[in-house]
Parts: structure tokens; C-alpha cells; sequence
């Protein structure tokens, strides 16, 4: 429950933190769910889970807002990609994947040198 | 992936803030969604309506001048931010500083030829009129920036390259007026003169690069001119020393190396106009299609500007507060580029007993310096001291110190006089504002509401005591510039007789005309388009507004129609021989004969001149000087088939046999390229059409896609892909009151946006949309209003 309550308050503040411009706020969120949950086989599927939310929720909004189309498709040009709209989609998803992925690792990892003992449990 | 996130890598940018879907470059799905918003923007004095029509053409109705202006900024902003940037960074020479060291040459070129330098002697001498439409324009583009940094919706490109746009100025809006004075009247052509007197010779090259054009030429304003001498052909007044050639070619070289619109490299643009008494509506008839590189975005945002003292419609520059080329009430005008010679340069006389120092005017003089540090994105900072003499800036020292003598350094209180045509309502205002207007000199074309038109040539003509200045001078003192035409003397004309009046980049005047504008190959149009738009304006007894259209439109190459007749007689039957005989001289997609002509002028130009470059070495391409060939071979095919240039190593050749080898070259080169059936070698196939991402980000271009037309045809299209053309066509009938407009575009930079290319289509097909006034705007289908609160 601890888990998934910090899980949920992590998507909640990354979220909000990315629609401020704060792009590293699933990092940040990362971070502290690895400190919450030291194991990295929970914490890191878990701030991989908030980091890709935090970036896809706001994604879909412009999707069904204005359409996300046209600019997948321009960044696809401008990256050199031709015409290929979902590439940059899947950038931008990889980008905040990896962004609460490494955060829960690292708090994960900086826990474990605090507390050993509760990575063994 | 994490570092690149927070940092970049190589060329990525930091993924995170680039990327990141709320505020990264996604915004541009949510800044192409326009729709009808209450805005407030620091600095406007009153409410003002801005109504958009469902093309983005924009409508600004303000109830003070400062406000018309300030929104007008505002608008330009929402739009075009990252054009009006890269305008500016251009100019200003801090290209680098988001792009790299890529960009250095180009800013280290910038910043000697000293575009920042005139801006700044410009704004410090502007008038009243103009520093209030600056100054509130200005504020308008920073009330953009900060408003788009605040929510986050500054242009994708910035996201991307890393960086925020530093405030507008007012000098700001000064060197965008100087990049466009640079990519139309900066030109190397002394330098090619010199090289192809050292390397080609001093006999040929004073044969073919006449002063005065070889071939048969429409001048718009016959005389007649006032009594003087009439300019001296080229000859060679010294052998170009070993010194000379050496700093010839390092400067040349350099300026080929710069990126394309840097160097003028001639025009292609197009306007007239028919007097009320010959048109069948009975008002006036103007037409005008500027050519320039077309881009996208393009380089005209279409507005309307609305407020006590303006009443004026047409097209601007993103990064001016003006109407650059349009109507009002009273008057329509465009402008073609003029093309007398602006640039000059000069050999300092330097002596090792004075380091730092020329000769000048029976006296050493020191140099001025200045110096500049260029930031460079990745790289150290670069410092470049610039060397003046009381010519200009020093663009080589190699060989032999050469500064340059350029008309666009003159400060030129364009702007002002833009705002004086916008409020013209006649042509002796419309004349009396030119007066003011230096560089580029432009051919304005002028018609009113009361039947009347007119042409005039304004902008500077240096002229000089003594020296031959289509060749690189000695810097010493004689062969200065002294001054400049007297302004009732410079080509215009005003109600012709004949009711017509036309200008294509030709030369404007005959070989009667007093003073020096310039040497055929310095660097007026060969002809071919004033001569079919003369063409066809003469034969007709009245024209109409559709004429106007079709007459822009037209793909009928002038030069083709001159010369296949007499190739025709000169070679054999064939397949492509019967394609030519049933030609209408049109460069249409579809035809095949379009392709055999082109094909053998380039082929016939080659075997002429060619074994003349082979032979001699010539350090300058042939292609570089073809349009001044060009000239000479059809003055020889029309009238002196015996040439001598066609007896190249002793043969009996003349321009007949010569020209049969050329054909027989040209089916050999077709049938290897296209396949044995002539009847297949549509122009469409060879011939295309790229409309260029400003960026350069290829996936944002348009085409390229076939298209008509050549580089001598009305519907200008040079080169191969073709990225020039008419960047805006307007035609005007003051009779019925209409004005028809497009351009291939769209108002929005934004790639996502629907108005990113939206007009390219209906542009290629040779469509127009009228140009509204605001109350037409507001009632017209798919209209956004915005209202703007102080």
C-alpha cells in the first residue's frame, strides 16, 4: 500500500511538475520512490511507470486537444527522420521512461548505501 | 539518454526541455490552434481589433499610429519569431552563437561588410515619423516574447536550438532592411571582371562583357535624356597584375563560399502597369511579382494596417513595421530590383614603410578599426577587428589590401520612405517620398485611382570623376565615387503615351542615357521577360485585370522564340526537329520541345565559348557569366552568324554549323538521359520546383514537384531544381476596384500549423485571392477576431 500510495503521489507531482515546465520532475519522483521502496526490482518498474505517465499524460492532452499529429510529423522532419510522426512520439515516452527509471534506481541505489539492511529484507 | 537529457548530445538538443510534451516543442500543436481571444498587451494606448480571414491574413485596425505599429510587432511575432530572429542573427552577425561554427564565415563576412554598423548610423539619423513606428514596434515583438516565454509557447525552433530570443530593437528592424539591401545589391561582379581580364584576357573580355547590351532590349524609359556622354566600352585601362588577380580571386572565392542569398546574383522580378485609357475596365492596371528565393516560411506576411494616418493593404517583411509593397486608397505600387551597380571595389596602395596605413588623396591615411567578438555555440569565442579605409571595410589582404565600396553602407532612410508611400495618395507624393530612397535601388512601379501610372528607378548611381568602374579601382583618391544622378535625372517615366510601363531587371534606359548605371554583365537582366511583358502589352489595344494574371503567368520564352526559327533552318529533319517546328515557344510542364531548346542553348553556349575557357584557363566558371554570353550569342545568331568567336583554332565555322553540332549534342545528351522517343522529354521531367524550409530542414520543404517556366519566361523559374520565383503576385484594377493577390506560403512559420503552406497549391496553379479590407475580413467565412486591450 506504502508503495503504491508514493507511486501515485510521484505521478501526481510529476505530472504537475512537467505542465509547469519542470521536465525532470519524474526524475525527481523517481528519486523518491526509490528512497520510499529501496528494492530496485519494485522501485524501478514503479518510477518507470511514473515517469512514462508523467510524460504521456500530457502527450494524450495535446493529442485530444489539438491533434499531435502535424507536429509529430514536423519534429520527425526537423530530427532528420523524414516524415516518420512516431518516432518522436516514442522519444518523448522513452525520455520520460528513462527519467523515472534511472531516478528510482538511483534512490534506490543511495538508499540501499544508508540502509543496507533493508534491500536484504 | 539521462545526460542527454539534462545537457544534449553532438547535435541533439537537451532532450528534456526540448522534448518535454507540456512546454517543449509540442506547443506547436497547440500554437497552430488559432482561434477568436481577448489578449492584453503592454504599452498599446487603446483597444485594437485584429481579424484574421481563414488564411491567416491578418487585419489591424488600430486607433492610434503607435498602437497600428506595436500590433503590427505583435503580429509579426505570433507568427514568424524564429524568421525575424534568424533575420536579424544574420545580419548582426551571431548566427554562430546558436548554430556553431557552420555559421562563423558567414558572421565574420557580416560583420565586416557592416550591416550592424549602418543600421546603427541609421537609427541614430531616423526620423520622427519612423522611430515611432520602430520604437512601438519593438515593443510589440517584445510583448510577444515575453508573453510566449511566460506560457511556454515561444517557437518550436527555439526549444530545439537551445536558446530564448534576446528583445527586439529598433535596429533590429534596421538590419533586417539591410539583409534584404545585401541579397539584392551586393555584388562580386568587379571581381569576376578582374579575373576574367587576367585569365581569360583583356581582348575577349572587353569583346563580350560589354557596357552597353549586345542583344535587343526594352528600356522603359526611352528619353528623352539630357545632353552628356554616353558611357565608354569596356577596355582595359592596365593589365590586372599578378597582386590584383591574387586578391580578385581570394575575395571572389570567399564570396562564393558564403551561403546563397548573401551575394546578389541578378533578379528575376516582374511589374507594370496600364494606363486607365487602355484598360477595359477604364481605371488603371498594375501588376508586380517580386522574385526572390522562396521559402517557407516566405519572406511576406500579408496584412492590412488600419489607423488615423494609414489606410494601407499588401505585404510586409517580418522584422519591419511597413507595407512594402500593396495599396491604399489612392495608389498601388511594387518593385522590381534595379540592378545598377552598387558595389565597388578598391585596391588600397599600401607601402611596408607605413604598416597600418594607405594612400589616399597625395597622403598616408591610418585605417579605422573596429572589433567584434562572436560567440560560437560549442567553441571558443572568435575576435574579428575590421579594417576600414575611407572606401569601406577590407574585405582581403592577400595580393593586394581590397576594400569595398558598397551602396547599401550608405544609411538609407528606407523605412521612412516606406511610411511616406503607405501615405501617399498621388504620384507627386509617391515621387517625393522615393526621393529619400538609397539602397537597393529599386524600379517602383506607381498606379492610382485616377487612370494615372508611373515608373521610377529610385535609389543611389554612383559616379566617378574618372576610372573603369566595372573592375576592382586603385584606391588612391581618383576614381572615387563623387556622387550620385541627380534624382530628375535618374530613369522614370510618368504617364507614357503609349499607356504602358514595364520593368524586369532590364536595363531602363538606352544607350543614349548620359550617365554609368552599370555594364550589361553588371547586372541587368539579358531582357528576355521586359521584352515578352512589352510584347504583349504593346499588341493588345486594352487590357484587363485576367490579362494582368495571364501575362504573370506566362511561360513563353522570349530568347526560344528569336532563336529556333533560325535553328530550324539550320539543322536536318528529325523526330525533334518536328517537335521544335510545332513549338509555341512555351516552357510547359508538358512539353517536349521545352526540353530539346533548353537543352541546346546550354549546348550551344558550351560550344561556343567553351574551347575559349579550356584554351585560356579561366579562373571563373562559364556557368557564373552566362548571362552576359548569353547576350552576345544571340546578337551573333540574329545578326553576325560570321563571328569570329565561332572559329575557334582556325576552322570556317559560323553560328550554323555550331549550332548543328549543338543540336546534335543536345539529342545525344537527351536520348542517354530520357530514352530514345523524343516525344517523352517533357520539361516537367528536367525541370523542378523546391519551395525551401528557412532552416534548411529539408523534411519541411515543398516539392520539389514539376513545374513550367525557365529563367527567361515571365513565370520566372532559373535553375534546376528551381528555388526562386515570383515570391508575390498582386494584380490591381483601379477601374473595378479589386486586388487580387498570393504568395507561396503561408502566414504561420509553424510546420504544424495549417497556415505553414497553405497558399503553395492554389500559387502553383496561378490562383489569386483578393486582398479584403477589414470591415470584408470580419464578414468573410472561418474569420478569427482577437481583440488586444491595453
Amino acid at each position: 500500500m506504502r508503495v503504491l500510495a508514493a507511486v501515485i503521489l510521484a505521478l501526481i507531482v510529476s505530472v504537475a511538475g512537467v505542465l509547469a515546465g519542470a521536465w525532470w520532475a519524474p526524475f525527481v519522483a523517481g528519486l523518491a520512490i526509490g528512497f520510499v521502496e529501496p528494492r530496485a526490482r519494485v522501485a524501478v518498474p514503479a518510477g518507470a511507470i511514473v515517469g512514462l505517465l508523467a510524460w504521456a499524460l500530457p502527450l494524450v492532452a495535446v493529442q485530444l486537444r489539438y491533434g499531435a499529429g502535424a507536429s509529430a510529423e514536423s519534429l520527425a522532419a526537423i530530427m532528420g527522420f523524414g516524415h516518420q510522426g512516431a518516432i518522436p512520439v516514442i522519444l518523448t515516452l522513452v525520455v520520460g521512461l528513462l527519467l523515472g527509471a534511472t531516478g528510482a534506481w538511483l534512490g534506490s541505489a543511495s538508499r540501499s548505501l544508508i540502509s543496507p539492511q533493508l534491500v536484504k529484507g | 539518454m539521462l545526460y542527454a537529457s539534462f545537457a544534449g548530445a553532438g547535435p541533439l538538443p537537451a532532450l528534456g526541455p526540448a522534448f518535454n510534451p507540456a512546454t517543449g516543442a509540442w506547443t506547436m500543436a497547440a500554437d497552430a490552434a488559432v482561434g477568436s481571444q481577448t489578449l492584453h498587451l503592454s504599452g498599446l494606448q487603446q483597444p485594437v481589433n485584429v481579424t484574421m480571414e481563414a488564411d491567416g491574413t491578418t487585419h489591424i485596425v488600430a486607433q492610434t499610429d503607435h498602437d497600428l505599429f506595436l500590433a503590427t510587432g505583435y503580429m509579426h511575432a505570433r507568427f514568424r519569431l524564429f524568421q525575424m530572429d534568424l533575420l536579424r542573427r544574420q545580419g548582426e552577425g551571431r548566427l554562430s552563437e546558436v548554430v556553431g561554427k557552420a555559421a562563423l564565415d558567414s558572421d565574420r563576412f557580416e560583420l565586416q561588410l557592416g550591416l550592424l554598423r549602418t543600421a546603427q548610423a541609421e537609427w541614430s539619423a531616423a526620423s520622427s515619423r519612423s522611430r515611432l513606428a520602430e520604437i512601438a514596434y519593438a515593443q510589440g515583438v517584445n510583448d510577444r516574447i515575453s508573453e510566449a516565454e511566460t506560457n511556454h509557447q515561444l517557437p518550436a525552433m527555439f526549444t530545439l536550438l537551445g536558446y530564448q530570443p534576446k528583445p527586439w530593437t529598433p535596429v533590429d528592424s534596421l538590419i533586417v532592411k539591410g539583409d534584404m539591401t545585401q541579397t539584392l545589391n551586393f555584388t562580386d561582379t568587379p571581381l569576376v571582371m578582374a579575373l576574367l581580364q587576367k585569365s581569360l584576357g583583356s581582348d575577349l573580355t572587353a569583346q563580350w562583357f560589354t557596357t552597353l547590351p549586345p542583344n535587343p532590349q526594352s528600356p522603359y524609359d526611352p528619353g528623352p535624356y539630357p545632353p552628356g556622354a554616353s558611357p565608354a566600352p569596356i577596355a582595359a585601362f592596365s593589365q590586372v597584375t599578378d597582386s590584383e588577380a591574387v586578391a580578385a580571386a581570394d575575395a571572389y572565392q570567399r564570396l562564393a563560399s558564403l551561403p546563397a542569398g548573401l551575394v546578389a546574383s541578378g533578379g528575376d522580378s516582374n511589374n507594370w502597369a496600364v494606363a486607365g485609357f487602355r484598360s477595359t475596365s477604364g481605371g488603371s492596371l498594375m501588376a508586380g511579382d517580386p522574385h526572390l528565393h522562396l521559402t517557407l516560411p516566405a519572406i511576406w506576411y500579408q496584412l492590412t494596417l488600419d489607423s488615423p494616418s494609414y489606410h494601407v493593404s499588401g505585404v510586409s517583411i517580418p522584422g519591419t513595421p511597413v507595407v512594402l509593397i500593396g495599396h491604399n486608397q489612392h495608389i498601388s505600387w511594387s518593385l522590381t530590383d534595379a540592378q545598377n551597380q552598387q558595389t565597388f571595389f578598391y585596391l588600397e596602395h599600401e607601402d611596408a614603410t607605413h604598416p597600418g596605413q594607405y594612400f589616399w588623396k597625395n597622403a598616408w591615411q591610418k585605417y579605422n578599426t573596429v572589433s567584434y567578438d562572436i560567440p560560437v555555440l560549442g567553441g571558443p569565442t572568435d575576435h574579428l577587428t575590421v579594417k576600414l579605409s575611407v572606401h569601406g571595410p577590407v574585405i582581403t589582404e592577400r595580393g593586394q589590401t581590397t576594400s569595398v565600396w558598397w551602396a547599401g553602407n550608405i544609411p538609407s532612410q528606407d523605412l521612412d520612405v516606406l511610411l511616406g508611400i503607405d501615405q501617399a495618395s498621388n504620384y507627386q507624393q509617391f515621387r517625393d517620398a522615393l526621393s529619400g530612397w538609397y539602397s537597393p535601388t529599386h524600379n517602383f512601379v506607381y498606379a492610382d485611382d485616377q487612370g494615372n501610372i508611373g515608373l521610377i528607378s529610385a535609389g543611389y548611381y554612383p559616379q566617378f570623376a574618372a576610372g573603369q568602374p566595372w573592375l576592382p579601382m586603385p584606391g588612391t583618391g581618383e576614381y572615387d565615387v563623387t556622387g550620385t544622378i541627380p534624382y530628375d535625372l535618374i530613369p522614370q517615366k510618368y504617364n507614357p503615351p503609349d499607356g504602358i510601363i514595364w520593368s524586369a531587371n532590364q536595363r531602363q534606359v538606352t544607350p543614349d542615357y548620359p550617365y554609368y548605371i552599370g555594364t550589361a554583365s553588371n547586372f541587368f537582366d539579358p531582357g528576355y521577360r521586359a521584352n515578352e511583358i512589352h510584347r504583349v502589352l504593346s499588341q493588345a489595344t486594352t487590357l484587363s485585370a485576367a490579362d494582368m494574371m495571364a501575362l504573370q503567368t506566362d511561360t513563353r520564352d522570349y530568347l526560344a522564340s528569336e532563336i529556333v526559327p533560325i535553328l530550324l533552318q539550320a539543322i536536318p529533319a528529325s523526330p525533334s526537329k518536328d517537335l521544335l517546328s510545332s513549338w509555341d515557344y512555351r516552357m510547359e510542364v508538358n512539353s517536349p520541345a521545352a526540353t530539346i531548346w533548353w537543352t541546346f542553348w546550354q549546348s550551344y553556349l558550351s560550344a561556343t565559348f567553351d574551347p575559349y575557357w579550356k584554351a585560356r584557363d579561366v579562373t571563373v566558371a562559364r556557368s557564373d557569366v552566362n548571362d552576359a554570353l548569353g547576350q552576345d550569342l544571340e546578337a551573333w545568331t540574329l545578326g553576325d552568324q560570321n563571328n569570329a568567336v565561332f572559329k575557334f583554332g582556325g576552322s570556317s565555322n559560323t553560328a550554323t554549323d555550331v549550332m548543328r553540332l549543338a543540336f546534335a549534342s543536345t539529342v545525344t545528351q537527351l536520348t542517354r538521359q530520357l530514352g530514345a522517343d523524343p516525344s517523352t522529354w517533357t520539361w516537367g521531367k528536367v525541370h523542378q520546383r523546391v519551395i525551401e524550409n528557412l532552416a534548411q530542414v529539408k523534411g519541411l520543404d515543398y516539392g520539389p514537384r514539376p513545374d513550367r517556366g525557365d529563367a527567361n519566361t515571365p513565370l520566372a523559374a532559373p535553375d534546376f531544381p528551381s528555388s526562386n520565383g515570383p515570391s508575390w503576385r498582386m494584380v490591381v484594377d483601379w477601374g473595378k476596384g479589386t486586388f487580387q493577390a498570393i504568395y507561396p506560403g503561408g502566414q504561420s512559420e509553424n510546420p504544424a500549423s495549417a497556415w505553414y503552406d497553405d497558399r503553395v497549391n492554389a500559387w502553383f496553379d496561378g490562383k489569386y485571392a483578393a486582398m479584403l479590407t477589414a470591415d470584408q475580413a470580419a464578414k468573410s467565412g472561418g474569420a478569427i477576431s482577437w481583440r488586444l486591450q491595453p
